[in-house]
């Protein structure tokens, strides 16, 4: 059962070796003037004749802007994504090469993308922001310097949109909400929710698997300096040594997969299967129960055929998803402890066995009955001292929360799109854009009419088995599934409705969204359709 | 879907849905009502039709579906004819709220009809944003007590009673019937369970040991065996209390075979896994079921000297050719009949609206072939709202227990458990409504 392509090689990773195997690269940041140079892409057969200019903001981003020579009006402006703050050694799944601090610029989700917009005659923009991590702030300034330098250079631009990925469609939104002016449409794709809710989210899962499954997990409270950096680098050592010895669990046994050796929850406890430990976190956390590989409802032909997909489908789907959360977690926990200066995680009130909700009669089964989620919450309460509870930084939080927090006050045509499946920034995360724009509309802040949501996601079933009844990853990652996954036909069409309502400063009529969505099964629009919002929102 | 010159919006969305993609309009509702059209209804239903579950329940949308020809091959409702596009759940949560998702937005229903469990139906329902939707949710297959929230689920109406209900009435005919015997309870380990377990509480009854609680899916025949050859042990001959779906039934059943503990054992299963022909089919003794006692709300389907029992047998026989008639067979197609008589109740111009406020104000009176009342209103969602108790003969046949049928009413809360003198509603002629 191949769900993690975790190497053994990750088991032998010592804090030691994580030292001497990397040797801090002070980035550095090229000042060089604006370049620009005419040149050809190509797009199929198309060769697309281009100016490419590069440069440094006030700011010292680097940023790129790309002029096709048959410009039809319209700057395309990208935002993106969440990218580490701290150099990497190699480490499996995380940085398999290692990597460095990525400062360079991005003007779309992808090489093709970037092809086929300027194939249409769109121009492209984007920053590599010089501050990585969370950054909200230096994304919108970034971005806006972008505009303002494109619009200086070429006066021929008529309309721009601001679009992004994850934290970049939040900084797209934002720069929206702020500042209307500037742009004509937005295009937020995968949105990342505020910084407290998503790392609510991860570190409620981190919090868990330390608890339940090893105590040696830190997951909070890094040290200053040095040190910390150490810290949080053992930690993802850890994490990924714990889903190693989970993986291997329930590949053993997955109906019933013992907890990992490292675990010290009661004998008790540990009568239940560990695969109901894992979907129990994911369901408290708000991590999804469909994933890359099981769709939590498929199963093997043979006697495992409805119980795969009622109780060990949804737990491995956990599982899978929850790791890059958990790994995404204790990077994302660093930074943002560094940035804010001190810890901004805080499950010291929290009530988990609300969190579950209704959860606990969907998944019953899954979680191994009433009996099984009253043992494991039991565990997890505030009351139980072998399960401390993280308190957080009150000043560090407010710091984090001191930056701009989506309003839902939408002035121009924004077409977003979110997939149901998202373990990273889950649907709910668009649903309370939604949600606050609504309420913006409904107080007469904002018109109505501003707001497309296309949701995106996987096929009905679409698990597959081998011939002997184990799950096969999927060689290409599942649509609907995994964190901004979509395909370049399903980013284009958001991206031709977001260049056209900026055109007519509406949104698309029906007609041109069903143009738009026309040969793309897995997304759809329904008003109603409203997932289940971050848990720290609920 | 009707459409005329100034409902360009509504073709649209029904071009877009044509083309098998999921798009509803962006803009203002459109004026049809989805899954209407002047010739026909549109109703869908997701349930398991293959799977662990399919056994006993896959037959439910074909019976439905032969009850809704019958009428349409009598002039259907109001002049339309009824289609029921089924889709297949597996009993599998996610895939129910794919599956009703795909009802709703895909297949542009009007309705669902006949959503079979609690786990499955409880995900599909938000999912499927049936309440945003208003999308009548009509005579679902769950006896849990949670649907009968009117605020979280304004548009679904129960058709089974609740479970506490039923176990209010099996605390009192054990009470009546087999008082000083020691008693215990196996359940399944979850609302199902827990709602029982909640009536059992209600109703005063104590086991003689803590309920033993299985998820669904976990219950072993050496998980089986176990217990009861602790339970075995007990003196006198214990009253067993099965709470649970008829495969886990059999399951202990057949430990019992195994254990040559049949007769150590009165056996007392819930509706829900009482199903005699599926017992026999998973491979239990039929003197085995020779005896045990259960809870039904309906008549026997093999006792066809019931009226509705015969009417809908032919019906089966002539539109669900090779299906044999059973409890599940009549169960759907009751349950069809409730559902055209909603649909006339709500009258010519068809709305979901109508649909819910004509189950709401008349529903208590639709003719059905349960024996104990319907409990409709505008303030309450549950179906049915009592049991017989009936004995199992080596046939199969369920006979009411002590040779004389009586009916209980009760509610899931404090209420007394009463001798009801409910007299069904006369049967419509040739079992077609036409109420109004």
């Amino acid at each position: 059962m191949k769900n993690l392509k975790l190497t053994k090689g990750l088991v032998a990773l010592s804090t030691a070796a994580l030292i001497a195997a990397f040797t801090v690269a002070v980035p550095t940041v090229a000042r060089a003037a604006d370049d620009c140079q005419e040149t050809t892409i190509l797009y199929g057969i198309k060769v697309v004749d281009i100016e490419k200019c590069t440069g440094t903001d006030a700011n010292k981003s680097k940023y790129e802007i790309i002029m096709p020579a048959k410009f039809n009006g319209t700057l395309m402006v990208y935002s993106h994504g969440i990218r580490y703050n701290v150099n990497l050694p190699a480490i499996p799944v995380v940085a398999p090469k290692g990597s460095l601090i990525d400062y360079s610029p991005a003007v779309s989700p992808s090489e093709e993308v970037t092809a086929a917009l300027l194939a249409q005659g769109f121009a492209v923009a984007g920053a590599g922001v010089q501050t990585q991590g969370w950054n909200l702030e230096e994304g919108v300034e970034a971005a806006l310097q972008v505009i303002t330098i494109a619009r200086d250079k070429y006066s021929k631009i008529s309309k721009v949109v601001t679009w992004g990925n994850s934290l970049g469609g939040l900084t797209s939104q934002a720069l929206a909400e702020q500042y209307s002016g500037a742009v004509d449409a937005a295009a937020p794709m995968c949105i990342a929710d505020s910084a407290q809710a998503e790392i609510t989210m991860a570190g409620d899962f981190l919090w868990g698997m330390k608890q339940f499954f090893n105590p040696a997990i830190k997951g909070s409270n890094y040290s200053a300096g040095q040190a910390g950096y150490v810290e949080m680098l053992t930690d993802l050592g850890t994490v990924l040594t714990t889903l190693q010895a989970l993986q291997a669990a329930i590949a053993a046994n997955p109906t019933a997969p013992a907890w990992p050796a490292t675990s010290t929850v009661p004998a008790a406890l540990k009568a239940i299967p560990v695969r109901s430990a894992i979907l129990l976190l994911g369901l408290i956390s708000g991590i999804p129960t469909q994933s890359n590989t099981y769709d939590a409802s498929s199963g093997p032909v043979g006697p495992l055929e409805t119980s795969f997909g009622l109780v060990i489908s949804p737990a491995l789907a956990v599982l899978e998803n929850g790791a890059q959360a958990a790994i995404l977690a204790v990077i994302a926990n660093y930074d943002m402890e560094v940035r804010y200066g001190g810890v901004v995680f805080d499950n010291s009130k929290t009530d988990y066995a609300k969190r579950l909700g209704d959860d606990a009669d969907v998944y019953a089964a899954g979680l191994t009955g009433k009996s099984g989620i009253a043992g494991m919450l039991g565990y997890l309460s505030p009351l139980n001292p072998a399960a401390p509870r993280v308190t957080a930084n009150a000043a560090a939080v407010a710091k984090m929360n001191s930056v701009y927090q989506l309003q839902g006050k939408i002035e121009v045509p924004t077409i977003a799109i979110s997939a149901t499946a998202d373990h990273i920034t889950p649907a709910g995360a668009l649903q309370y854009l939604k949600n606050q724009y609504e309420a913006s509309v409904e107080n007469k802040a904002a018109k109505s009419g501003k707001l497309l949501t296309i949701w995106n996601k996987p096929a009905d079933e679409y698990t597959t088995f081998s011939a002997a009844g184990s799950p096969v990853t999927p060689t290409s990652a599942t649509n609907g599934t995994g964190h901004c996954n979509y395909t370049t036909s399903q980013i284009l069409a958001v991206a031709k409705l977001a260049a056209a309502a900026a055109k007519s400063g509406k949104l698309p009529s029906n007609t041109a969204v069903k143009a738009a969505i026309k040969n793309e099964p897995n997304l759809f629009v329904d008003p109603n359709f409203a997932p289940a919002l971050l848990k720290f929102r609920q | 879907m009707i459409r005329n010159k100034n409902m360009k919006r509504a073709s649209l969305v029904s071009a877009v849905i044509a083309t098998g993609a999921m798009v509803l309009s962006t803009l203002p509702a459109q004026a049809a009502t989805p899954g209407v059209t002047a010739s026909e209804i549109k109703l869908g239903i997701s349930s398991p039709l293959t799977g662990s579950a399919g056994l006993s329940y896959g037959k439910v949308p074909g019976a439905m579906k032969a009850y809704f020809n019958y009428i349409n091959a009598n002039g259907g409702v109001y002049g339309r004819k009824i289609t029921l596009i089924s889709r297949d759940d597996k009993y599998l949560p996610t895939l129910a709220a794919t599956q009703t998702t795909n009802l709703v937005l895909k297949d542009n229903v009007f309705a669902l009809v006949g959503a079979l469990g609690t786990a499955t139906h409880s995900k599909a329902y938000k999912a499927a944003a049936l309440a945003k939707n208003n999308v009548p949710d009509l005579f679902i297959n769950t006896g849990y007590s949670g649907f009968t929230d009117k605020t979280k689920y304004p548009t679904t109406f129960m058709v089974l009673p609740t479970y506490a209900m039923e176990a209010k009435v099996i605390a009192k005919a054990i009470k009546d019937n087999f008082p000083g015997q020691a008693t215990f309870l196996v359940a399944q380990d979850d609302e199902f369970g827990s709602d029982g377990v909640a009536g059992f509480t209600t109703a005063g009854h104590k086991f003689s040991a803590a309920p033993i609680l299985y998820p669904q899916g976990s219950m072993t025949a050496a998980r089986a065996e176990s217990a009861l050859t602790a339970l075995g042990a007990t003196p006198g001959k214990p009253v067993v209390v099965l709470f649970g779906t008829t495969d886990v039934t059999a399951t202990i059943l057949k430990a019992a075979e195994k254990l040559a503990l049949t007769t150590k054992f009165t056996w007392y299963a819930g509706s829900v896994g009482a199903d005699a022909n599926t017992l026999l089919a998973l491979g239990v003794k039929p003197a085995t079921i020779d005896g045990v006692i259960s809870a039904s709300f309906m008549p026997d389907a093999k006792d066809m000297t019931d009226p509705y029992v015969k009417q809908f047998a032919d019906i089966n026989a002539k539109y669900n050719k090779g299906v044999t008639f059973d409890n599940y067979v009549l169960a759907a197609m009751n349950s069809a009949m409730l559902t055209v008589q909603a649909l006339r109740a709500a009258g010519k111009n068809l709305t979901r609206a109508g649909v819910i406020s004509a189950i709401e104000n008349k529903g208590a009176k639709f003719a059905s072939a349960g024996l104990v009342p319907l409990g409709y209103s505008p303030t309450s969602r549950i179906g049915y709202n009592g049991y017989w108790v009936s004995q199992l003969n080596a046939k199969g046949e369920g006979k009411p227990y002590g040779g004389k049928l009586v009916i209980y009413s009760t509610d899931s809360g404090a209420g007394a458990v009463e001798v009801s003198n409910f007299v069904r509603p006369t049967m419509p002629k040739n079992g077609i409504p036409t109420n109004s």
